[in-house]
């Protein structure tokens, strides 16, 4: 029965740097919005250190209190935050049907907003010491690592850039590297510049296979240097994992929502997926640059285009963006 | 009945900002323990979690009995606080 269920103009699946821009937008405009959040609010943003290159900041500014005045910007226009997962949605007349984890509500538009996830290596030892000993987030566990050796997994901008915050901590980083550095040329500088004060120490060309623990620890990991086919040991009290992300799209999976091949949501010039009155912005959206000011100014873009969508102004576009190669983070 | 909950956090922890949020969400009152002022008790969070993570949120009851909850996890903190 619809009528029992909570209805309200827009719900933002996610709560990160994307869909709080848009609600920005929306709530200014007195469109009743409700995010929903399973994780933290402000999203990748609200884990990551110092974000150096978001416009307005000369000197940089904290994740987390990026994100957190992202939160307070959208709250004092009237978001309301829901703390929950979203995790299925379909059509039902004019509205859209969104499954939670507070029940059922209807919405008249919905922007998903979920952005992406940590991948695992995949590696005999890396659930058994997840937590323990393996690590995918360098600002909530790297300070259980003072004084301590580390090795740090992947060779994009977010393992580069999480190397150079753990060695706040840890004597010494270990990065290894699949085939070479991805990061970005500054990155790039900073990690020579550790690496030529020997806080860190790069192995390209160097997988990882396994991570090996003794009395309840870790203590080292062994991998192959692939360029002599020979096994190395790395010894260490803890390992970080950044070998990219994978998006948090799995909740669409039987939806009308058209994906590309690796998850990411296609959408077409209005931001508008699929499944007509459903947008995406922000990293899940295939295309994306995955930056933290691209991701609020389609956030801006999907708030403007929904709010047309809602006055019944928008003309609908059958075609979606082509498949679009992911650049690495 | 809760008898007081404490919560071990660092500086740069976003998940611990959640488990605040939801608590004052609950008005609940806590002691935070930050483990970058107060390193040497470090030990203590492991112990009593046997991880090497933050949040870690201990919740303990009237009867002294104790509810350890790791990470941001509403499944596990709201059950605890409750009752
Ligand atoms: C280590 C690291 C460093 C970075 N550094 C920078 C930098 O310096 N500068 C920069 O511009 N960018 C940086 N980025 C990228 C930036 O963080 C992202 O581009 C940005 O956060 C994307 O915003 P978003 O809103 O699209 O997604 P996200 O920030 O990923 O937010 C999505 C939110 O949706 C939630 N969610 C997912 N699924 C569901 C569901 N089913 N139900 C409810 N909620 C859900 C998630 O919990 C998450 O909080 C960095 C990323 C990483 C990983």
């Amino acid at each position: 029965m619809t009528q029992d269920i909570p209805m309200h103009d827009v719900v933002m699946v996610g709560a990160g740097p994307a869909a709080l821009s848009a609600a920005v937008y929306t709530t200014r405009e007195d469109v009743d919005t409700l995010l929903f959040e399973r994780g933290v609010v402000g999203g990748l943003a609200a884990v990551t250190d110092k974000v150096d290159n978001y416009p307005g900041f000369p000197d940089g500014i904290e994740g987390l209190t990026l994100a957190d005045n992202l939160r307070k910007q959208a709250e004092r226009f009237g978001a309301v935050i829901e703390l929950g997962e979203v995790s299925g949605m379909k059509r039902e007349g004019d509205f859209i049907r969104l499954e939670t984890t507070s029940g059922d509500i209807l919405a008249r538009a919905v922007l998903i907003a979920t952005g992406s996830d940590y991948k695992k290596v995949g590696v005999s030892g890396e659930q058994e010491f997840y937590a323990r000993g393996v690590h995918y987030c360098a600002t909530c566990d790297g300070a259980f690592y003072r004084g301590k050796r580390l090795v740090v997994i992947g060779g994009g901008n977010s393992a580069v850039q999480e190397s150079l915050f753990l060695t706040r901590y840890a004597t010494h980083i270990d990065l290894l590297v699949r085939s070479t550095i991805k990061a970005s040329e500054i990155l790039q500088k900073d990690l020579e510049q550790a690496v030529k004060a020997g806080k860190i120490t790069v192995h390209l060309h160097t997988t990882t296979d396994e991570i090996v623990g003794q009395d309840n620890k870790v203590v080292k990991v062994v991998g192959t240097d692939t360029k002599t086919r020979s096994k190395v040991d790395f010894p260490t009290d803890g390992v970080f994992v950044f070998v990219g992300l994978k998006p948090n799209s799995e909740f669409l999976k039987n939806s009308e929502v058209e994906l590309d091949s690796i998850g990411f949501i296609k959408t077409d010039k209005h931001l508008q997926t699929s499944m007509p009155g459903v947008f995406a912005a922000g990293d899940i959206r295939s295309g994306s640059t995955m930056q933290i000011a691209t991701a609020v100014g389609e956030g801006a873009t999907a708030a403007l285009v929904i709010r047309e969508y809602l006055d019944g102004k928008l003309t609908p576009v059958a075609e979606t963006t082509e498949e679009v190669v992911v650049p690495t983070v | 009945m809760v008898k007081n909950i404490t919560i071990f956090t660092t500086n740069t922890c976003a998940y611990c900002a959640m488990v605040k949020r939801y608590l004052d969400s609950k008005q609940r009152t806590y002691d935070v323990v930050n483990l970058d002022d107060h390193p040497e008790r470090q030990a203590e969070a492991l112990a009593l979690s046997g991880a090497l993570t933050v949040p870690i949120t201990v919740v303990t009851k009237e009867d002294d009995s104790r509810q350890v909850v790791i990470g941001y996890n509403l499944a596990k903190l709201a059950p605890a606080i409750t009752g």
